[in-house]
């Protein structure tokens, strides 16, 4: 049915656009990443590949369709790594992985051309604090959105030895659980935007007392915030000096099948990506952060003037060509907006907005209805 | 759709159509006007006797739910708000089918029987019993759809005095109508001449002379898919109220009140439609409507036919007429 009494929109002063930021918090259970859809090594809502690069996590088991993507896990290194040697297992695939990341997320070095490497730090480029053997967590877009939220990614990871207990099994790493955060970055400071990937923080530990780190600059990852990607190094599962007395981690990763214990290092060099994404994910206690989605927003001015839109053409608007809204000519004539068309120039209905409620409309009053699509 | 809660403040709730939608992956999409619609209300509920008072009248309308807005672009708004300067109207003009003239044509069961060609009018004029029930294919000398626009009330005598002051003077004089139609079925309307003339004599006696003439599409948009638009002119309606002798006005126009004008329609179909019986049956014929039905004329034919809506537009009040025409061939 063709509408006819069409309002023309003035470009000038019936349109606006906006731009806003909406956040959601995202939490991320240790218990999702590990443990509750199975037991280690046969966990249904974590998917491995035949190509064993990567492992991917969902929040239920990946074959059922209610499952959603949360993010991937895989590991890398350089190949000026220490880890890096032809005996290591999957030693291409961890250094293809390692320079795919770092290609994508930083770029080449403009003299030689080859590919960048990470730097825990902000300072990027004096070649200080890098990180050569990483674990990297890739959130999916469904939570991420249009990009991380500066200063609110946390991770809490579990840093201590596999416990064997008395019949000589590994149980659960024991403590300490130990926060990083980018808690000192933020929308006007503490981020680098070094990289083809947009920007990036620093993770720092969060020492439970208002302060973060050891005190340096240096942390023991980045988080790129607009890729969603996490890059975490090694070194944090190396052991842990505190009050001048070491901590060494000597039982990162626990081969689930019998009992096997080994340290990050044997982990990297020995272990196949897989198995040692399966160690990291049994030590992520909590994961949160808040995402960021950009709205774009067109707003249209839609105006009823007092003088016009105060009849209507809906049939049951008169009786015997009378208006039931009226008993004398005099009568002040009243209609009831329900609806707004938005129409191109062809008379094409683009968009509709209905409202909750009539508003009532008569030539004692004028109603500017803002009409916003989001893009 | 569900319903929009509004048990709190105002929610406006807009969604792009699918049609926005497809424009915008196009690259088209530009939003160059609006209009209002109020398709949920029931005027009827308005209670001018309310007992509590003005403020009270509308109680029923204001409590009216409102749907979620729909996505599909052919539901959008149906009739719309009107925009009159005028705030002292009480009437407003409706449009009403004329079956009373003797170039109308009548109805049948809800629909009017457009024939496609000269042995398919024969036989649906004698399946029918009745030669004015049926439109012939793009014959300007054939029986129209009338279509008469004014005050259908009879508290207002249809006089000369009338139709100025309640009509003329405030601007609801349908001068033009639009008419639109399906364009994969139809391809032109025949609508009245400038000789046309739409009247009574003075004892109340039929003095209607509508004429017709092959109209083409305008290139106006219509904003529905596969339909044109044509203009149609509006007949000056001077049928009044009989004063000399015993006829009535209500014997030639359909009209209770004052009228403005009126306006006539027939139809040329597309080609192809109108194949004879030893011809092809178009594959129009089966894919939108049915092929050798018996429509119960007892008369051992068979019928191909298509049903198509067509819609007669007051192009000043926009009132409307919708018809549902019945384009029909015999198939043996």
């Amino acid at each position: 049915m063709p509408v006819i009494n069409y309002e023309t929109l003035n470009t000038n002063t019936d349109l606006t656009t906006t731009r806003t930021l909406l956040h959601e918090s995202i939490p991320l259970t240790g218990a999702i990443i590990s443990g509750t859809y199975g037991t280690e090594g046969s966990e249904e809502n974590i998917k491995n590949y035949t190509h064993g690069m990567f492992q991917s996590v969902y929040d239920y088991p990946y074959l059922s369709s209610s499952a959603n993507h949360i993010f991937d896990i895989t590991m890398g290194y350089h190949a000026s790594s220490p880890f890096s040697g032809s005996s290591s297992t999957q030693n291409a695939k961890k250094i293809n992985l390692y320079n795919e990341f770092a290609q994508v997320l930083l770029g080449y070095t403009a003299s030689t051309n080859t590919v960048e490497i990470f730097e825990s730090d902000l300072n990027f480029g004096d070649n200080n604090s890098q990180m050569k053997s990483c674990y990297f967590l890739s959130f999916a877009r469904l939570l991420t959105k249009d990009q991380v939220k500066k200063g609110t990614f946390a991770i809490t990871l579990n840093t201590g030895s596999w416990v064997v207990d008395n019949v000589g099994q590994p149980t659960w790493p024991a403590g300490p659980n130990t926060i990083y955060t980018d808690a000192s970055a933020s929308e006007i400071a503490g981020t680098n935007n070094k990289g083809n990937a947009g920007e990036y923080g620093v993770l720092y530990r969060n020492n439970g007392d208002g302060t973060y780190g050891d005190g340096s600059a240096v942390g023991v990852g980045v988080v790129f915030y607009q890729a969603g990607i996490v890059v975490l190094s090694s070194s944090i599962f190396d052991g842990r000096t505190t009050g001048g007395t070491t901590y060494p981690l000597n039982t990162f990763y626990r081969k689930h099948s019998n009992g096997f214990l080994q340290g990050v290092s044997g982990a990297f060099t020995g272990s196949t990506i897989s198995a040692s994404c399966d160690a990291l994910r049994h030590r992520i206690a909590n994961i949160s952060y808040n995402n960021t989605t950009e709205l774009n927003s067109t707003i249209y001015f839609c105006r009823a003037p007092a003088n016009k839109f105060n009849y209507s053409y809906n049939p049951t608007y008169t009786t015997g060509s009378k208006m039931v809204v009226k008993t004398i000519a005099s009568d002040t004539p009243v209609a009831y907006i329900t609806t707004i068309g938005l129409y191109n120039s062809s008379n094409e209905l683009m968009a509709i907005a209905k409202l909750s409620e009539p508003l009532k409309k008569d030539p004692t009053n004028e109603l500017t209805l803002r009409v916003r699509l989001d893009y | 759709m569900a319903f929009l809660d509004n048990s709190g403040d105002i929610i406006l709730d807009a969604v792009l159509t699918d049609l926005g939608r497809q424009k915008m992956a196009a690259g088209t999409f530009k939003i160059a006007k609006y209009a209002f619609g109020d398709d949920e209300i029931d005027y009827g509920l308005y209670n001018k006797n309310h007992p509590s008072g003005a403020a009270y009248y509308d109680l029923e309308i204001l409590q009216t739910p409102s749907f979620e807005a729909f996505v599909y672009s052919g539901a959008g708004i149906n009739y719309g708000l009107a925009s009159f300067t005028n705030t002292n109207l009480l009437y407003l003009p409706s449009l009403k089918q004329n079956e009373k003239i003797k170039t109308a044509v009548l109805m049948t069961n809800s629909l009017y029987y457009l024939g496609v060609n000269q042995e398919t009018v024969t036989a649906l004029q004698s399946g029918l019993g009745n030669k004015q029930k049926v439109l012939e294919n793009n014959n300007t000398a054939g029986y129209a759809i009338v279509v008469e626009s004014g005050l259908d009330t009879t508290d207002l005598v249809g006089d000369a005095s009338n139709r100025s002051s309640y009509i003329v003077a405030n601007n609801l004089l349908d001068s033009t109508y639009s008419v639109f139609f399906d364009n994969r079925f139809l391809a032109n309307v025949l609508s009245p001449t400038a000789q046309s003339v739409f009247k009574n004599t003075s004892t109340g006696a039929d003095a209607t002379n509508l004429i017709l003439s092959t109209t083409t599409a305008t290139s106006r948009a219509t904003g529905m898919d596969n339909y044109s638009v044509s203009s149609a002119r509006g007949v000056n309606d001077l049928v009044y109220y009989v004063t000399n002798g015993t006829g009535v006005a209500t014997s030639v126009s359909a009209i209770a009140g004052p009228r403005g004008s009126a306006t006539a329609a027939s139809f040329k179909v597309v080609t192809g439609l109108d194949a004879s019986t030893t011809g092809t049956t178009d594959a129009k014929y089966t894919r939108y409507g049915k092929t050798g039905q018996d429509l119960g004329f007892s008369d051992g034919y068979t019928y191909d036919y298509i049903d198509t809506t067509v819609l007669i537009v007051g192009a000043t009040t926009n009132a409307t007429y919708m018809a549902t025409v019945r384009i029909t061939r015999r198939a043996s």
